[in-house]
């Protein structure tokens, strides 16, 4: 559970004016379907994008199988929310302008690839490389120690480590703002809220974007084009590492979105005056999924996205409530500590143990059991990988054991549904709604319910509502 | 009691394995003392030699230690040691003897399983018992993959009787049912070699002459409670060219050696006993490998007739001859056109082998084996810097020359250089495509890449000569 | 609101796992040269290269190889080791290193499709006229063992060596899958390889997806058969990028969720070994399995030499034969069960052997 930090899934409440202007650049458009979509969204995205004519709803549904009903029906809903397809009737297309760019994309404006009228693009979205040599050469080694230096340095001073880096002030800012960290009065030092206990716990990449959304927000209150903004920040996951880009090319907005970027270690820019910059990693890795990142840079060096490596990990918990964590880095042993009581300190090695005194303090503080569950898993050494059940069931249950303890009530935010026409209405709609595993409570007597979320309820009703009327108007006519 | 107790060694075995279990606490331990346990566990490559017996240094005699292999490396690790180590028992694994042999494909092979009550000791995990059942699947399923036109039935041995698990017969289904059932019993009571060995005897009778006859006895008593002279079964065994394997799970019995031994023209190779649950899996499915042919006479070589039915997809379902189920699609007898739902089988009414051309395919690798890839010294290194297959790029030749004339084959039987070259095409490979392209490909990709010369048009690249018989 | 789409996203994410397409390139100049009327190499190609973008666009760690397999060999376009050369030609080819033309492309984009155009117009380059002299086959069971051995670096978790670790579950970092583009047929000569590729990719759960632009093979009907991969067969080769983004494009985790595109008869009979004949009822030796389409002359199997007993066959496919009074029963027993319950003693007395 991410608690109420939010992430790049963020992105899908914008207006759907917003989605337009994206897709207008190619590399945007990419970005979107690359990491926004689950894998038969995409299915569905490229079974359109050579198609000129529309296809029949039904048709696209009829592909999947039957069981596979509620993941087609969460592609279908991530489209709709994303404005990537348009509906008319029940005839699915793509939107014309991300089909356009998506294919621009592909095939990089060749001509001769494509049937129809579309020009070259002329677009640059996949930044302009600098064409002269730069006179220090920089290294993909120097990007990367780079990029850990500024970014672990946000994350010592959350966890109140002493470091030799200090983050700049915009980035403290930009922590209080998103209620990661807090101040209580003016002079005081801030300190970490519980929000931001959860971001800790985050993987190095969702991490990163809830820095930057967090960023987008702010700079919309700062004047700057939002659509410019993600562009940017869309574009960086396509460049590549240890290549200079050139500044010349980018927007004003974007200018000076980079001295930004350059306080979290996203971008490197040697002097703010220079006219190239360099991507880190942090950068080239924003538009990979979290799972694909592992196998896709096996020489990633980079400290927090080593983490989400798979054959990275450094903790060994035994059945025993045992935690042996193979580190040195401050930074972990500092979250290690959130919820273990640590007890031993070698050069390379810390052992402690979880307690249920360990665990109901990181309750305390506002972690969830989950969120040092999957910590665990995420971080925890190959050796424990090799069982097909990475943490000790037993473990695991008990932790989620305390946690439960502390608790009597849970509460689950969503909707109300209620004053339904008939039962069979009522009936109908609780019936879709457990299809989509949305549904959490309901009582019929009362024709109520209460769903986590109502969008494709909602579209759902009204495709209903407008098929029941076309009935009507057949049966009038 | 069996003739086996009354042998010096088998005793003097038990004791140090009783000793060794008490002592560690654990189920056996890998290498080390646990091989006393075990007496000639490994199949010792010089099992051919008559009359070994006690003269013979036993392998347990040899103490080796697992530290005694492994060296510290120049910056005080021991990961290039582990590497190289890593390395040298893929070789080892790989090379086999691949001088093609005439091998008999078709085989009839009763699995004896022990369902005494010494399978119910802990030793593996969770019992003997339940271990050697769950191979047994594994051994049927792998069997019938390898051999899939050929014949299989499982007996079992407890109470001092033989026990008819399932039938002779080509559906692994059938066989895996039957000893899915086994798994709500326990072992009880002394096994009886004897009645086992008798019915099986019994069961492979009607074998036709072209096939094999072969017994795989999963052993893991140490006695055999027998109602009369076992010479006398092993002595007809060998009349009628039944042949019989043994994985021991416990200790050495010198009663099963004699049964190899006899049984197979005196080659002892056959007999095992497991040092682990990992070597017990591979002592089993070894025995999936189709047997050599030993000599002209053992086999009669015959033409049979089968069919090989297209798969048809019907509209509207249909039962179908086997299983009486309604399915929609499924092959029909070449024959008589009886719908049948899975192959290979024989047709349930007119009797016809059905059987998929694939399935006959699946065997041609056992007989045209791919020849074993040599070591690279690194004179001949320059050649090649990537894989040929799967473009891993090599280590570069070093610069001195004294290094540079090393012998190819280092002290661990890798390659010097890390290359591995196809004896026909002369390509380079590394150790990964190497154990690959010998245990699941069985194709050299650059020979079949290639039009050689010589023109090769029977497909045969990288093979061997046609087999002959040993 | 937020909370929730965040949670829902990390949910989905993991269990999506990178994927490797490795796609095999029937290059055989002579097959393409008739197809040229509706679908020359070049469109074709660029078709592929559209494609192969797609695979990639999918997920960030996806990875491809491109593998030619041509009339006298079968090499690797993709990933090529000769960089120096082929990166020069690159350059060459795209005219030069215009930086406009990068902020254009995904560079990840650009290097394949260099690399693939380069190699293949490499390829091209030394394929003379002269070996194309009746050159109608093409590498595939090289191409295929290519493919599996480098879709066996890319995918393997190394084990440590232990050899039954796979039967329990194997754990592999990424999908993987082969799409082979053929367009020529015949590849009888090859069989036994093509067979051991087949069983190969099956055992390692690799599908076989075949993309039939012409000709008609049935081992790669069996290949995809056998592997559980896509046979499709173009009715508008024309349509080749359509057909390619449409079926060809989910990796084996989507397909789990997918209606795969209509089952067909699969020709499973065999060819036999003397006559080239397409048998449904053969004679197998026993020994080295050749097929036959009637028992060989003189009994002695052409292919290992060995003298067969063919009594044991009983008198199928030839004229009835009279039975005789003294062995009834067995005979009876031996008529239904042909082939596979005739024990020796009453073998060598069945009457009716067919004349050979």
């Amino acid at each position: 559970m991410s608690g109420n930090i939010r992430g790049f899934g963020y992105l899908e409440s914008l207006p759907p004016v917003t989605f337009r202007r994206l897709y207008q650049q190619p590399a945007t458009a990419l970005a979107i379907f690359r990491r926004m979509l689950p894998n038969l969204a995409k299915t569905i995205v490229t079974t359109l994008l050579y198609n000129e004519t529309p296809v029949a709803l039904g048709d696209l549904e009829a592909l999947v199988r039957p069981e596979s009903y509620r993941l087609a029906c969460y592609a279908f809903s991530k489209l709709r929310r994303l404005h990537i397809i348009t509906e008319n009737n029940l005839d699915v297309s793509l939107d014309p302008v991300f089909k356009k760019n998506f294919r621009l994309a592909l095939t990089g404006g060749h001509v001769w690839l494509l049937s129809g009228g579309d020009n070259r693009g002329d677009h640059h979205s996949f930044g302009v490389p600098c064409n002269t040599e730069d006179k220090k050469k920089i290294t993909v080694q120097f990007l990367d120690d780079y990029a850990t230096r500024q970014f672990e340095a946000i994350l010592h001073y959350m966890v109140g480590t002493h470091n030799e880096v200090k983050p700049s002030k915009g980035v403290i800012t930009l922590l209080t703002k998103g209620g990661l960290m807090e101040r209580h009065g003016a002079g005081s030092v801030a300190t970490i809220t519980k929000n931001g206990f959860s971001f800790l716990l985050q993987d190095g990449n969702p991490q990163i974007w809830a820095l930057l959304i967090q960023y987008l927000e702010m700079s919309e209150e700062l004047g700057m084009e939002q659509t410019d903004v993600l562009h940017f920040l869309l574009m960086l996951g396509s460049l590549e590492l240890g290549q200079a880009y050139s500044v010349n090319t980018l927007t004003e907005t974007q200018k000076l979105m980079l001295a930004d970027l350059r306080d979290y270690g996203v971008v490197y820019q040697r002097k703010s005056s220079s006219d190239r910059f360099y991507p880190t990693r942090l950068a080239t890795t924003l538009t990979s999924e979290s799972g694909g990142l592992r196998s896709a840079s096996a020489s990633m060096s980079s400290a927090m996205v080593k983490d989400a490596e798979e054959g990275k990990g450094f903790i060994i918990l035994e059945t025993n409530y045992r935690v042996y964590a193979y580190t040195d880095s401050p930074l972990q042993i500092a979250v290690l500590n959130l919820f273990v009581k640590l007890s031993t300190r070698y050069p390379n090695l810390v052992s402690g143990r979880i307690s249920r005194r360990s665990i109901q303090e990181a309750i305390k503080m506002g972690i969830t059991a989950d969120q040092v569950i999957d910590y665990l898993s995420a971080h925890a050494h190959p050796q424990m990988r090799k069982s097909l059940v990475t943490l000790p069931p037993t473990v695991v249950d008990q932790i989620r054991l305390w946690q439960i303890e502390g608790e009597r009530m849970r509460t689950t935010t969503g909707f109300l549904f209620k004053d339904f026409h008939s039962t069979q209405e009522f009936e109908e709609v609780a019936k879709y709604a457990e299809e989509l595993g949305v549904l959490k409570w309901k009582k019929p007597a009362r024709r109520c319910m209460f769903v986590t979320r109502h969008e494709q309820i909602a579209d759902w009703l009204k495709r209903r509502a407008s098929a029941q009327q076309q009935q009507l108007k057949k049966a009038a006519a | 009691m069996a003739d086996s107790d009354e042998d010096y060694i088998a005793t003097d075995d038990e004791e140090i394995g009783a000793h060794n279990v008490g002592k560690s606490g654990r189920h056996r331990p890998a290498g080390g003392v646990a091989a006393a346990g075990g007496g000639s566990g490994a199949r010792s490559k010089n099992g051919n030699k008559p009359g070994g017996g006690a003269q013979k240094r036993e392998r347990w005699e040899d103490i080796k230690r697992s530290w005694d292999n492994v060296v510290e490396g120049e910056d005080g690790s021991l990961s290039s040691t582990v590497a190289g180590l890593l390395e040298a028992g893929k070789r080892k694994r790989l090379l086999k003897d691949t001088t093609p042999l005439q091998r008999g494909i078709i085989r009839h092979l009763i699995l004896i399983l022990d369902l005494s009550s010494a399978m119910m000791e802990k030793d593996f995990r969770p019992t003997r018992y339940l271990l050697s059942l769950r191979y047994a699947c594994d051994f049927i399923r792998e069997y019938f993959e390898q051999n899939p036109i050929s014949q299989l039935g499982v007996l079992g041995m407890r109470d001092g009787l033989a026990v008819r698990v399932s039938d002779l017969s080509g559906n692994p289904m059938d066989h895996i049912e039957a000893i899915g059932k086994l798994r709500l019993d326990e072992g009880k009571g002394a096994p009886s070699l004897q009645n086992a060995l008798e019915m099986s005897r019994a069961a492979l009778f009607h074998a036709p002459s072209h096939g094999t006859r072969e017994v795989v006895i999963v052993f893991g008593a140490l006695l055999s409670s027998d109602p009369g002279d076992i010479h006398q079964t092993i002595n007809r065994l060998v009349e009628d060219k039944i042949r019989v394997s043994v994985v021991g799970l416990s200790a050495q019995v010198a009663v099963c050696r004699e049964l190899c031994k006899r049984t197979n023209a005196g080659d002892e190779s056959v007999y095992g006993v497991a040092l682990d649950d990992k070597h017990f899996r591979e002592l089993l499915i070894d025995t999936t490998i189709p047997p050599v042919t030993r000599s002209a006479k053992m086999s009669a070589s015959s033409l049979l007739m089968m069919g090989f039915p297209s798969r048809t997809v019907e509209k509207t379902a249909s039962l179908c001859a086997c299983h009486s189920e309604l399915t929609k699609g499924g092959y029909l007898c070449s024959r008589c056109s009886t719908k049948v739902c899975a192959l290979p089988m024989e047709c349930p009414a007119c009797g016809l082998t059905l059987i998929l051309s694939t399935h006959l395919a699946r065997s041609y690798h056992h007989l045209f084996p791919l020849k074993n890839w040599v070591e690279v010294p690194w004179k001949a290194a320059s050649k090649s810097t990537h894989c040929y297959s799967c473009q891993i790029p090599f280590p570069h030749p070093p610069t001195k020359p004294e290094e540079l004339s090393a012998p190819a084959k280092t002290a661990t039987g890798t390659s010097v250089s890390s290359r591995y070259a196809c004896t026909v095409c002369h390509n380079h490979f590394c150790i990964d495509c190497d154990v690959f392209c010998h245990e699941t490909l069985y194709n050299c990709p650059a020979c079949q890449s290639s039009v050689p010369k010589g023109k090769v048009s029977n497909g045969a690249g990288g093979r061997g000569d046609p087999m002959e018989v040993d | 609101m937020d909370t929730v789409d965040a949670s829902v996203h990390y949910s989905q994410a993991i269990d999506e796992k990178p994927s490797l397409l490795v796609l095999i390139l029937d290059t055989n100049p002579y097959a393409w040269s008739t197809l040229s009327a509706t679908l020359p190499l070049e469109r074709a190609l660029a078709s592929i290269l559209i494609f192969l973008n797609a695979h990639l666009a999918f997920s960030h760690a996806n990875r491809v190889a491109v593998i030619a397999s041509h009339t006298k060999s079968a090499r690797f376009l993709y990933p090529t080791t000769t960089t120096t050369t082929t990166t020069t030609a690159a350059a060459a080819a795209s005219g030069s290193e215009d930086p406009l033309r990068d902020a254009n492309k995904y560079r990840q984009f650009r290097i394949i499709e260099d690399q693939v155009q380069a190699s293949f117009a490499e390829l091209m380059n030394q394929t003379t006229a002269g070996e194309l002299v009746d050159a109608k086959e093409t590498m595939m069971a090289g191409a295929l063992g290519l493919a599996l051995g480098y879709v066996n670096r890319l995918v393997r978790v190394d084990d440590g060596g232990v050899l039954g670790a796979g039967a329990a579950g194997e754990v592999t970092s990424m999908n993987a899958r082969i799409l082979v583009i053929s367009v020529s047929g015949d590849l009888a000569e090859q069989y036994v390889p093509v067979m051991n590729s087949i069983f190969a990719a099956q055992r390692k759960k690799i599908p076989i997806d075949i993309c039939k632009v012409a000709g008609e093979t049935v081992f790669l009907q069996q290949a995809s058969d056998t592997t559980r991969g896509i046979y499709m067969q173009l009715e508008h080769p024309e349509n080749l990028l359509q057909y390619l983004m449409m079926c060809f494009i989910p990796d084996t985790a989507t397909r789990r969720h997918l209606v795969p595109p209509t089952q067909i008869n699969v020709d499973f009979r065999a060819a036999c070994f003397c006559h080239k004949n397409v048998v449904d009822i053969g004679f197998v030796c026993s020994i080295c399995l050749s097929i036959f389409c009637t028992p060989p002359e003189g009994a002695i199997c052409t292919t290992c030499n060995t003298k067969l007993d063919i009594s044991a066959l009983g008198n199928f496919g030839g004229n009835p034969a009279v039975v005789l009074t003294k062995k009834k029963k067995t005979k009876k027993l031996k008529q239904s069960k042909a082939t596979s319950f005739s024990n020796e003693a009453s073998a060598t007395s069945t009457p009716g052997t067919p004349a050979s």
